[in-house]
């Protein structure tokens, strides 16, 4: 057994067979697999849908809600200032709307009467679309700064980093309490005001994760050879650095979104003034039902709160499990 | 269990380790056996993923469950079975790649591991391959060497300090007497140490070999000897150090206890298992037959059931009821007397561990001397991103020597290391294996590595041992396919200036082993496959003294090629 | 010898950012209309003719001046603690002065809360990290979540509505008190007067001072609804990341090596597992500290607390101009000084933090 022997043989004759691979939707597709195999992230994405639905159906038909204008609670029940004290749940208000559906009283009536249901539905849209708006912008905003200062890094960067620094060091709801109110004195009305500061306290989030991808693409050795090879900076931010940031920020994003209902939700029950108390929105409702808590009233205040969270809790969850899915891939 | 009448420090039989993964079950370790000699170097190569992590991780059953478990086998090390509880400690249920149950007995578990933590680390110690990730980086390197003294060397802690503070004239005089008997020096340097260390006088050390180099007045030197250690002396209640080791023998009776029943338990467990399978080989049998057979069997089945009920009720009577009285009454002892002393514990831990901390630092820093670390008192309080990785390494090596194991298994020390710091850490291992006589398995992929550093090979291929040899016996004589294609492919220089060879490599890649080939586990890119590898897996048999093969080429009792 | 380095380094930066956090305040400060910034003074001293008022206060914000003048003049009154005036019922006319009282009652229920937080998330997380995947740590899971998600004002009002005093009348669990945060005493106790108690400000600990142990119990039962609000919030997060930074050093190889030492299971757990997965606790902890901050003005709300969240949205709802920025800005110092307590904490934790 001393000689020497050549390894041949059907192993070494192995057929290489190559297909024509799409690794973009094949990654996107096993993505999507693993996030439905989570159960409880999937129970937490599909009630996050339904709030969405009941939203889009909001602002498409407004009417579903039999209500001429959204924008004011009292339009459920104009002119419903009759008794001011509500009524429990599932039970019918001795001065209802004609021709209202009972469906709308399942839940009982706010002090003035008005059904809470409906508003609820009502509320989404506020807090959904404004938080779309405020996390939207946000992004965009975020995205734009973080990939400029990372890129250029020196004292652009520095700069970048201290603002940021800035806007971390204080609580983002005192800070919005501040904004609104300034902004507020300056003639910005209610909820723009509201929405407005709150996209300028959130997009340093944002910044600083698109500026850690920005650097550490950047320090990859082949954006060197693209660049040699004339790749515009603006070009290697839309082909490498995007596709990078959009699975942390999609993750952040959907943790998000609970954040600044929750948020809305808390301005809202502090009664800052500049938010008009006609406008339906959870927190103030939370707000309006607390002077009945003493008399046993317990409704105005639970139900809206419990509709409230469960909307933050089936977010989370999405969120956790979209952080699951999409974190391990990051690392590898 | 016969310990230190084997000559096999370390005895793997009939191995196996599976993983339980969500894509099926790997079947990393299939039917391993093999043997480490006391003092031996013993290399296990393979290539990556071939199972030698595995096996070494196996053998102090360090296997991280979940996802695996070793399913069976035997360990003996230093003559105990480590594995002898095996059967107890879960219950698997298979059924099919992917669904499997595993339900654990915590309180068999429980004991199991109480057992093995005295003997890892005492008796086996690991190092690993990469020092920096293996090194906890929140605590100091002094602090994770003193670890291990801290855990297993506290009785003779106690006891050297005891000897320390109540040493007499005369013990003084009797040792200079026997060193004075001593001429050459190197000896008595050595039994100097023992002394200084058995007596917990180990600052003295130099003083005492030049005292011993310089006079030869006994009576001076028993006079500065005397002075010496009166100076090292403390005056630490020896009372409060007594009680703290005998709580510490206490603590390592009731370990050896539970060995024993462990042992007892097994043994008596064999003893019905063979009947019962006596008993379920005669049923098949009895099915099988007919007429005045059947009736004979019967007959026969009625004896071996009632013998199982009786040897059953014997488990529950002999020994082994014994000792597990024993066991409940030392703990109850143990509760009682040292009940006290354990309060104590509890409220003063720092002051009472005081002493032994104090040596054990001394013991680290010896250690870390040992490894030829430039300076310990420097090293001792660092942290291991401070150090560099050969130094990291050598840490390792110090802290895997501090309860003086009699076996060292290194997996893979130095493929994290430079070519340079690579070497210098193979001479250490081969220095300190001359100095304390310990065996050692070394688990690498590099085959000069191996032809440098060992006595005796063992080469693995995915969960097999497929080839054991001494390692001139393995280069010059492969026979396994496997081993011929690895020696194959090292690059060799050509003599005389002719042209260079083309690479050769082994064609292929290592199987997948959720589902490995069946039978030999080779045979897809063996060049000389016949058709019985594809059915049978070969055994690892004898084809000369000291060389076995698992091959077909080489079936028991003749040579094919 | 680093660590000092490391924490004269982390001061150090401190101050760029606190320098750019006043510039803040003064970008809002400024683009407040004058007339509202003189309002105040003018509400306050209603004796004083009209335009000297107005002449005063013009000179002290520095109005006349160019725009970056004004900022070092409102640096300048910040600094010789003038942080303007403010008209709200109960409170001191000066902002600072009504800031300093509301401090220590803040600082009182945050160190509670979180310490409470902390002291039963370590262990409780711990346990649970060590059983991944059982049925506790389902459990944690599901409390964590639960305490990201949860509105901190609502937990309030139904920890007021279940454990209230005098809520739903009959209510056998309510016995505790659901505003203010020191008890109704006939006669204040002479180390209680201007709303500050001596010497340590914190009506908790000055009342165990005094030996006053009735005033010390009900300091403390108003104290317990609040902190529990805030615990539950700071609670799940810590659990959270406990658990997770278990399970992540329970991977780690160095762990292999402990067992392989023989070190038995429990202290692996706890000395070598549990001391590596503080340190993803403690970075994480700063986050949460925001949080907390944010938690405290909507809870001081719903409870009536005398804090200076309280004292913020009675300024924001009431049209405060100086209470508002004030506020706001005083928060912004604590939390950078918290950032800061956490940064060391956590050089303390990593020694390889430290250069």
């Amino acid at each position: 057994m001393a000689e020497t022997t050549v390894f041949k043989g059907r192993a070494a004759r192995a057929e290489v067979r190559v297909r024509k691979r799409h690794p973009f939707l094949e990654d996107f597709a096993s993505t999507f697999r693993a996030f439905m195999s989570n159960k409880i992230a999937l129970v937490g994405f599909v009630i996050v849908l339904i709030y969405i639905g009941f939203t889009i159906a909001d602002l498409t038909y407004p009417y579903y809600l039999g209500v001429h204008n959204i924008n004011n609670i009292n339009s459920f029940n104009p002119g419903g200032y009759a008794a001011a004290i509500p009524t429990p749940p599932f039970v019918l208000p001795p001065s209802h709307l004609k021709g209202a559906p009972s469906w709308w009283f399942w839940l009982g009536t706010t002090e003035f009467q008005d059904p809470i249901l409906p508003i609820m539905l009502a509320a989404l849209k506020v807090d959904i679309v404004y938080s779309f708006i405020i996390v939207g912008s946000g992004l965009v905003i975020g995205i734009l700064l973080g990939s400029i200062s990372g890129f250029l890094g020196g004292y652009v960067d520095e700069v970048l980093m201290r603002i940021t620094d800035i806007f971390f060091s204080i609580p983002s709801l005192v800070l919005a309490i501040a904004f609104i109110y300034v902004l507020a004195q300056r003639g910005f009305s209610g909820l723009d005001s509201l929405v407005f500061a709150l996209i300028v306290i959130w997009w340093p989030t944002y910044a600083r994760l698109t500026r850690g991808v920005t650097l550490s693409v950047k320090n990859m050795k082949f954006i060197e050879a693209s660049i040699a090879s004339g790749a515009t900076r603006l070009g290697i931010v839309f082909k490498h650095v995007i596709p990078n940031v959009l699975s942390p920020s999609l993750v952040q994003l959907s943790l998000d979104l609970g954040s600044i209902v929750l948020i809305l939700a808390a301005l809202d029950f502090i009664n800052l003034p500049i938010i008009s108390p006609f406008v339906p929105e959870l927190g103030r409702m939370i707000y309006n039902g607390e002077q009945y808590l003493v008399s046993g009233i317990w409704w105005p205040v639970t139900i809206p709160g419990l509709f409230l969270l469960l909307f933050t809790v089936s977010v989370n969850l999405m969120g956790d499990g979209l952080r699951d899915v999409l974190d391990p891939k990051l690392r590898g | 269990m016969n310990p230190g009448q084997d000559e096999y420090y370390v005895r793997v039989e009939n191995l196996v380790t599976r993983f339980f993964t969500s894509k099926g079950i790997v079947k990393a370790i299939d039917d391993v056996s093999f043997a480490v000699k006391k003092g031996e170097i013993f290399g296990l190569v393979g290539e990556s993923g071939c199972g030698k992590s595995v096996t070494a991780s196996s053998i102090m059953d360090l296997i991280p469950d979940p996802p695996g478990r070793i399913l069976s086998g035997k360990i003996y090390i230093d003559g105990f079975n480590i594995l002898s509880d095996l059967q107890k400690l879960v219950t698997i249920k298979i059924k099919n790649e992917t669904n499997v149950k595993i339900k654990r007995h915590k309180r068999y578990l429980k004991r199991h591991n109480l057992v093995l933590s005295k003997i890892r680390g005492k008796k086996v110690a690991m190092i690993f391959q990469e020092p920096f990730l293996a090194l906890n980086p929140v605590l100091t390197v002094g602090d994770q060497i003193m670890e291990s003294i801290l855990l297993h060397e506290r009785i003779e802690i106690a006891n050297a300090i005891i000897r320390r503070e109540t040493m007499g004239v005369d013990d003084i005089r009797a040792f200079t007497e026997q060193m004075l008997k001593l001429t050459d020096a190197e000896e008595r340097k050595k039994a100097i140490n023992n002394w200084v260390r058995n007596f917990g006088v180990s600052e003295i050390e130099r003083s005492v070999i030049d005292l011993f180099d310089n006079q030869k007045d006994p009576e001076i030197i028993v006079r500065e000897i005397m002075r010496l250690v009166q100076e090292e002396r403390t005056g630490i209640n020896v009372r409060n150090m007594a009680r703290a080791r005998d709580y510490y023998k206490m603590q390592d009776q009731l370990f050896s206890l539970n060995l024993k029943l462990i042992d007892a338990e097994s043994r008596a467990e064999a003893e019905v298992m063979d009947i019962q399978q006596q008993l379920n080989n005669l049923m098949v049998e009895f099915i099988k037959s007919k007429g005045e057979e059947k009736e004979q069997i019967g007959k026969r089945i009625k004896e071996l059931r009632s013998q199982l009920r009786q040897k059953r009720k014997q488990v529950d009577r002999t020994a082994i009821k014994q000792l597990r009285k024993e066991i409940s009454s030392l703990r109850r002892k143990m509760n009682i007397s040292f009940m006290g002393y354990r309060v104590k514990r509890v409220l003063l831990r720092k002051r009472m561990d005081k002493p032994f901390r104090v040596e054990a630092r001394r013991r680290a820093l010896e250690l870390l001397q040992l490894v030829n670390i430039a300076e310990p008192t420097r090293v001792i309080d660092s942290y291991p991103h401070e150090l560099s990785g050969g130094m990291q390494q050598r840490v390792m090596i110090a802290m895997a020597l501090a309860s003086e194991p009699k076996m060292l298994i290194a997996d893979e020390p130095t493929t994290a290391l430079d070519v340079t710091t690579q070497a210098q850490i193979l001479d250490l291992i081969k220095e300190l294996r001359r100095v304390t006589e310990s065996s050692v398995l070394f688990i690498t992929h590099d085959l000069a590595v191996i032809a440098e550093m060992c006595d005796r090979v063992g080469v693995m291929y995915a969960g097999n041992l497929v080839e054991e040899a001494t390692t001139e016996e393995l280069f010059f004589n492969a026979r396994h396919p496997y081993t011929q294609g690895l020696l194959q492919s090292i690059p060799k220089l050509p003599a005389n200036g002719t042209k260079f060879q083309k690479l050769q490599s082994i064609p292929g890649s290592v199987p997948n082993l959720i589902y490995p080939p069946a039978g030999c586990r080779f045979h897809p890119r063996c060049p000389y496959k016949m058709d019985i590898c594809e059915k049978e897996k070969p055994r690892l048999i004898d084809v000369s003294k000291g060389h076995k093969v698992a091959c077909w080429l080489y079936p028991e009792g003749g040579v094919i090629k | 010898m680093e660590l000092r380095f490391y924490i004269i380094r982390r001061a150090l930066i401190l101050i760029p950012t606190f320098l750019g956090l006043t510039v803040l305040m003064f970008i809002l400060f400024s683009l407040i209309p004058e007339q509202l910034l003189i309002a105040p003074y003018l509400s306050i001293h209603q004796t004083l003719p009209r335009a000297y008022v107005v002449h005063q206060a013009t000179i002290l914000l520095g109005l006349n001046l160019p725009l970056p003048l004004r900022y070092f003049k409102y640096v300048w009154n910040m600094f010789h603690g003038n942080l303007g005036v403010m008209n709200l019922p109960g409170y001191p006319s000066s902002v600072a002065q009504a800031i300093a009282i509301s401090f220590p009652n803040t600082l009182q229920l945050a160190i509670f809360s979180t310490i409470l937080a902390v002291v039963i998330a370590i262990p409780l997380g711990t346990y649970i990290g060590a059983r991944p995947n059982s049925v506790a740590d389902q459990t944690g899971r599901i409390f964590s979540l639960s305490g990201y998600a949860m509105p901190a004002f609502w937990l309030g009002l139904l920890l007021q509505i279940g454990l209230g005093r005098n809520v739903i009348p009959g209510n056998p669990v309510g016995i505790f008190p659901i505003q203010g945060s020191v008890p109704d005493v006939a006669v204040a106790p002479p180390w209680f007067n201007n709303g500050f108690t001596y010497p340590t400000h914190i009506p908790i600990i000055d009342a165990l001072i005094h030996q006053d142990w009735s005033f010390a119990y009900g300091a403390f039962m108003h104290l317990v609804l609040p902190t529990l609000t805030l615990t539950y919030g700071i609670l799940a997060g810590v659990l959270r990341f406990v658990r997770a930074g278990m399970v992540d050093s329970a991977r780690q190889e160095f762990v292999k090596t402990a067992r392989a030492k023989g070190v038995p299971e429990r202290e692996v757990i706890k000395k070598h597992i549990r001391k590596n997965a503080l340190i993803p606790t403690i970075t994480v902890m700063g986050l949460l500290l925001a949080g907390l901050l944010g938690g405290v003005v909507v809870v001081e709300e719903v409870f009536d607390y005398p804090g200076i969240g309280l004292l913020s949205v009675l300024s924001a709802t009431t049209y405060q101009v100086y209470g508002v920025i004030g506020t706001t800005l005083v928060f912004g110092i604590i939390l950078m000084v918290a950032n800061l307590i956490v940064d060391v904490l956590y050089a303390l934790v990593d020694p390889r933090i430290r250069y």
